[in-house]
């Protein structure tokens, strides 16, 4: 009689399978200053997958070290309103380690008034 | 003497799209303390020890380098270089011929060699750096006024008052000289014991004003110093690119003598 074996080895495969979004890219990126990721190779990478569309803004801040911007946004809102918008609301989560993502959407409302 | 003659011309480079840690690698590799980035054969920066310290491994060089390096050009004085180093607080500079890559170029390298050229008195540099520089404005063309200094009875001083007397004349004396020269136009040495050159690319009212400032007496210690000073105009030789440093020197340490037995003769 031959021997009859109990082992058994086995691998369970999960796929889960979604459109990619191209660009893949988020509307902004914070880049802190010991991120593992620095702006130039941000704006590069930016430029690989959606050339012209981002734009890398350098600051001088304690830990954020540039603000990768989707230029359509910039078009939108004045660069300095924004950034002030997103420092202030960035610097109280990054650590300078940190590289955030954020997604802006703007909406504008316009009411007229005309004369009947 | 010129940055061609200290750079290294075998210099390590890498481009700006490799990762501080490789960067990292190739330092240790090849035993440098820095890599001069390149992209395309255009140089775009410099990558040091220090930057690769301060930045994460896995980001790229083109991160974490110093872009468009300060530049020296390989016929520059080393002395010019040290300058520019001490301007921009940095530890070494890229040579460039043009748009070529040259060499490269450290502080410590230049210490080390100018070291040998100060003089501990007074600060300055001797003979061989003022010797360097009238050679190389002879043989560009460049014309220059050359002062002889020669301080008037500095042994019998020493005779009356003592060597230690004599050393403060001359720190005294060359920290007068030393205040008067403006940066990039007067290179100014110790020739020898009582003897100083300065070279000037200042015009003949500078150059003038020059040879009355150093001829005026400075007191020391309560004693008159004079000196005597013989003034070459390069300009005004006939033929002044056949010269050799050493027939303009001579002449200006001869004018310096004759200024001296005049005075001695007048007194």
């Amino acid at each position: 009689m031959g021997e009859k074996s109990l082992y058994s080895r086995r691998a369970t495969l999960s796929l889960k399978i979604s459109e990619f979004e191209v660009p893949p890219m988020q509307d902004l990126l914070i880049i802190g200053k010991r991120a593992p990721i620095g702006p130039e190779a941000v704006r590069r990478m930016a430029e690989a997958l959606s050339p012209e569309q981002f734009t890398i803004l350098k600051l001088d801040h304690p830990r954020i070290e540039a603000v990768l911007v989707r230029n359509s946004i910039l078009q939108m809102l004045d660069r300095d309103v924004l950034m002030k918008i997103v420092l202030e609301e960035a610097e109280r989560l990054i650590h300078d380690t940190m590289v955030l993502r954020s997604e802006l959407k703007i909406t504008v409302s316009v009411e007229r008034e005309v004369e009947l | 003497m010129e940055v061609s003659e200290l750079m290294t011309t075998s210099v390590h480079t890498i481009s700006s799209g490799k990762s501080i840690a490789y960067a990292s690698e190739r330092m240790n590799e090849r035993k440098v303390g820095s890599l001069v980035v390149m992209d395309h054969g255009t140089v775009c920066g410099i990558i040091t020890s220090r930057d690769i310290r301060a930045s994460h491994p896995n980001r790229i060089v083109a991160d974490a380098m110093t872009p468009e390096p300060i530049a020296v050009s390989s016929d520059q004085f080393v002395w010019d270089a040290v300058k520019i180093m001490d301007r921009h607080g940095i530890e070494r500079v890229v040579v460039m011929d043009g748009d070529r890559l040259a060499g490269l170029v450290t502080r410590e390298e230049i210490a080390i060699k100018l070291s040998q050229y100060a003089d501990p008195l007074t600060g300055l540099y001797r003979a061989p750096y003022i010797q360097s520089i009238g050679a190389k404005f002879l043989k560009r063309g460049q014309p220059f006024h050359l002062l002889f200094i020669d301080l008037n009875e500095f042994g019998l001083i020493n005779k009356r008052y003592g060597h230690p007397f004599g050393d403060d004349v001359i720190r005294a004396f060359s920290d007068r000289l030393a205040g008067a020269v403006a940066e990039g136009r007067d290179f100014l040495s110790r020739y020898a014991g009582d003897e100083f050159v300065m070279i000037t690319l200042g015009n003949e009212t500078e150059a003038e004003e020059l040879v009355r400032y150093a001829a005026q007496p400075v007191a020391v210690g309560g004693i008159a110093v004079s000196s005597a000073v013989g003034h070459v105009d390069v300009h005004r030789e006939s033929d002044f690119s056949k010269l050799s440093f050493r027939d303009v020197l001579e002449k200006a340490s001869l004018l310096s003598t004759s200024r001296k037995m005049s005075a001695v003769a007048e007194s």
